[in-house]
């Protein structure tokens, strides 16, 4: 039985196999509930084979994550596409917004699962923990998430099956319909971020302890802790790169998938909508990055030796490596889609745009290092430098070709990359440090953080530089749509992998970041595994999930885009009642 | 091509300029070679903006040109992850069991024995105030002064607080002392700290252990001269009150307290509480 819009009757039905979904859907819910309160304290715990409890817990947990990374940065993009579309009345935009909201389709239910799936497995693995957890946020877990969840599935199913029906006149209406999945999926994320983010930073007061502190607060002080608001800020731009991003991925596969050009130019041109947007988003990420991490080091300062000297300081070195190469990627995707500009060597820019790049390492680092944030001094120097080549640039006459600017801008990118990987010493912890693995003592600053900063700064800035001329390029020249390098595609592959390699990495340093508590300071891991595990196991770890992650959105993307080549059939006939002649 | 050499020449180069330069700045080799690689990157990324154009792939050859790529980019991260150093959590392992094996045994950290932890906590409460009425008795007796040169102080005999099982009181206080990681901020004998807190080897000196066991239960009652800035931003965790018993903390303080070495310029600290 499918139903979709009827016309003639004017309302919208919801297929009966999707009314089924909610339904499972919220036994499952019921059915988690009352399992948590069928637990004992006590209960011994399951033992999962061959990955043990914790990596079980990992492995579910980070699934899950990216799923609903996608499941809440999809609909960001999806609605920006067509509102875009709308307003500029191009019908590529509506295409891609409705193809990426199919796949969505697919990943909410699996999104769905993996939850229900992730509360079991932590039922089995960790009995106790998970009771009390669950306890202190039932509100959360056994009404607001699920409602808003199934809220946001309903607004999903709504807005995708009335694309066709609410178009022309009505497609404002459909728009607003899209809004509102947003601020569902939003709230949903902001819900769930709050017994997140208080796992690593509970309620506490000072001068009494923190279970005294823990039985004084209320649902609301548990949830507004001092790491939901940076984590809910850092998440929704995570999200709509990590969307923007799987959209390129998505891309790349249809693009060499496609049997015509007419396909291939669509799908040249999805990808660089699709990565346009994810850039732009990740051009904020280490940012909101840094201030999550701010706060948490506000939170107790343990946190950032734990981070930055101690056990997970390697995790941070393949961070920056990922995020350099990030950087790379993306600007080595604009100096592909150069290459099919027509007209491209007649764009200039002033010549300050790679002097400011130049310099900006250099200044910045010495900016922030004498004014270190939040003093508004160090900001007092980088925006004026930021904005020299937009302001002063017009009154100098000289100018440079395109591709000078972009080579100046990767070796830039590279500058930056090696000054934000260069650690203040190669050993896994400081208590192993010895002198001829550190930095000499006059050197030491490029090991510290305002350094770090400053080298972000700067690879920010040179990215935006490439990208403002990539705007610049594709308003004076004729883009050939569908002639883009094939290793372009591969690029955007590359962006996809990495960035939600990315993400794995940083779950695992906030995860870990609890030490051996399962809430930091209140509720401790008695358990063998209450470690931290080293970088090479937690990568490996890492890859095996975003390897799988991939393998689901293949087939999804396959499922739901795959060309449909209708067989002849005989034609369905009226129906002829019986006896007649 | 002979771009292409050109800027493998280049690279070259600049690569071996870094290496020399940096090793005539005194960086160690580990710091030579990593700036040797930030040039070989340097080089590649270069060397793939004059690549050929690539035909668009498509079909099957497509496929296995995409499964060969997520290969590699698998092997990459994974291999390139665990070419880094390795932190080795057997340096971890015995020191959270202590700390676990602490908490287990009456800690309030664990919510399941609420009423057993109140009922132990006042045990070891009482226990303290004996320790302490039995410390003040042993008087100079106890607090040795620590050898210049960083040789480890002399300790005395006490029966261990918190059911410790060891019966020497300074070798508690050390225990924490590694335990609570407060080498990661503070300078001792030399060792640790990054100028984050105070160097302490002359804290016995400044603060009786009292004081100190008030400065650890409440960061905020202390401040070291010079340290103002990190004082203001509550540098200094308030968490051990709870998660160190009394005992252990008083142990620290004891130990901390024979620390009277006046060759270090340990800060002033002056009242705030």
């Amino acid at each position: 039985m499918t139903i979709v819009y009827n016309k003639r009757r004017g309302i919208v039905t919801i297929p009966i196999r999707h009314l089924v979904t909610f339904v499972a859907f919220l036994a499952l819910c019921v059915t988690g509930v009352a399992g948590v309160y069928a637990q004992t304290p006590g209960s011994p715990s399951v033992e999962f084979p061959y990955t043990g409890n914790r990596a079980a817990v990992w492995i579910v947990a980070q699934f899950h994550t990216l799923l609903g990374a996608f499941i809440l940065g999809a609909p960001i993009f999806v609605v920006m596409a067509e509102w875009l579309g709308y307003r500029k009345q191009d019908l590529r935009y509506d295409r891609m917004a409705k193809e990426v909201t199919k796949i969505t389709v697919i990943l909410f239910s699996l999104t769905a699962l993996t939850g229900g799936l992730f509360i079991f497995v932590l039922l089995a693995t960790y009995p106790q923990f998970t009771t009390w957890f669950i306890n202190q946020f039932y509100l959360v877990f056994a009404v607001i998430y699920p409602l808003m969840f199934i809220l946001g599935t309903i607004a999903l199913y709504a807005y995708f099956y009335t694309w066709d029906a609410w178009k022309g006149e009505k497609k404002g209406r459909h728009i607003a319909l899209g809004v509102l999945l947003n601020l569902l999926c939003m709230a949903t994320m902001f819900a769930i971020n709050g017994p997140t983010s208080f796992m690593n930073t509970p309620v506490k007061e000072e001068g009494i302890s923190p279970m005294e502190a823990l039985a004084a607060a209320t649902l609301w002080d548990k949830i507004a802790n001092a790491s939901w608001m940076p984590m809910n800020i850092h998440r929704i731009d995570g999200n709509i790169a990590f969307g923007g991003f799987v959209v390129g991925l998505i891309a790349a596969y249809m693009h060499m998938g496609a049997k015509n050009q007419e396909e291939r130019a669509y799908y040249d041109w999805m990808g660089f909508a699709g990565n346009l947007i994810a850039v732009g988003a990740m051009l904020l990420q280490p940012f909101t990055g840094l201030l999550l991490a701010y706060q948490m080091c506000d939170y107790d300062f343990s946190f950032c030796q734990y981070m930055m000297v101690e056990q997970l300081s390697m995790f941070f070195e393949m961070q920056g490596a990922i995020v350099g190469l990030m950087f790379l990627g993306c600007n080595y995707y604009v100096w592909l889609s150069l290459r099919r500009i027509q007209g491209v060597e007649q764009v200039r820019m002033t010549v300050l745009a790679p002097i400011v790049m130049v310099l900006f390492p250099p200044v910045a680092i010495w900016g922030l290092t004498t004014y270190w944030i939040p003093e508004p001094m160090s900001l007092a120097i980088l925006i004026p430098l930021a904005l020299a080549p937009f302001i002063l640039g017009r009154f100098i006459p000289v100018t440079v070709s395109v591709h000078t600017v972009m080579k100046i801008g990767f070796l830039m990118v590279v500058v930056s990359d090696a000054i934000w990987l260069t650690p203040n010493g190669f050993a896994a912890t400081g208590a192993r440090m010895l002198d001829d693995l550190q930095l000499p003592e006059s050197w030491d600053f490029l090991g510290k953080m305002p350094t770090k900063l400053g080298a972000i700064f700067s690879l920010v800035f040179a990215t935006t530089i490439n990208y403002i001329l990539y705007g610049k390029a594709i308003r004076q020249g004729t883009i050939a749509w569908g002639k883009i390098d094939g290793i372009s595609q591969f690029v955007l592959i590359f962006l996809a992998f990495t960035s939600i390699w990315a993400m794995g990495l940083m779950g695992a340093v906030r995860s870990l970041l609890r030490k051996f508590f399962h809430t930091y300071n209140l509720i401790p891991d008695f358990t063998a595994e209450s470690f931290t595990p080293t970088l090479s196991y937690s990568a490996w770890l890492i890859t095996g999930i975003t390897v799988v992650f991939f393998i689901v959105v293949s087939v999804a993307v396959f499922v739901a885009l795959r060309p449909v080549e209708l067989k002849g059939r005989e034609p369905e006939g009226s129906p002829v009642p019986a006896g007649t002649k | 091509m002979g771009k292409a050499m050109f800027k493998l020449v280049i690279g070259l180069v600049v690569g071996g300029g870094l290496w020399f330069t940096a090793k005539a700045m005194g960086f160690p080799p580990v710091f030579q070679w990593a700036f040797f690689s930030y040039a070989a990157v340097g080089t590649v990324v270069f060397l793939l903006l004059d690549l050929p154009s690539m035909k668009p792939q498509s079909g099957w050859g497509a496929a296995l040109s995409v499964l060969l790529f997520f290969g590699l980019l698998c092997v990459g991260y994974g291999a390139g992850a665990s070419l880094l150093p390795q932190f080795d959590p057997e340096d971890e392992k015995g020191k959270t069991a202590k700390v676990l094996g602490s908490a287990k045994s009456g800690n309030p950290l664990d919510p399941w024995k609420a009423d057993e932890v109140i009922q132990r906590a006042k045990e070891l409460d009482q226990k303290v105030k004996e320790l302490e009425a039995r410390i003040k008795a042993l008087g100079s007796g106890l607090a040795t002064v620590p050898q210049p040169g960083g040789a480890a102080p002399v300790t005395a005999s006490v029966p261990a607080p918190g059911g410790a099982s060891g019966g020497d009181i300074l070798k508690v206080g050390e225990e924490q002392w590694q335990l609570q990681e407060c080498y990661n901020c503070h300078k001792l004998r030399g060792d640790g700290g990054k100028k984050r807190g105070p160097e302490l080897d002359n804290i016995g000196t400044h603060l009786t252990v009292d004081q100190i066991k008030q400065k650890i239960m409440d960061p905020k009652s202390y401040m070291a001269t010079g340290f103002e800035k990190e004082w203001e931003k509550g540098r200094m965790p308030d968490k051990f009150k709870d998660v160190m018993s009394d005992g252990e903390i008083t142990a620290l303080a004891t130990w901390l307290n024979t620390f009277k070495n006046t060759a270090v310029d340990t800060p002033i600290p002056i009242k705030k509480k």
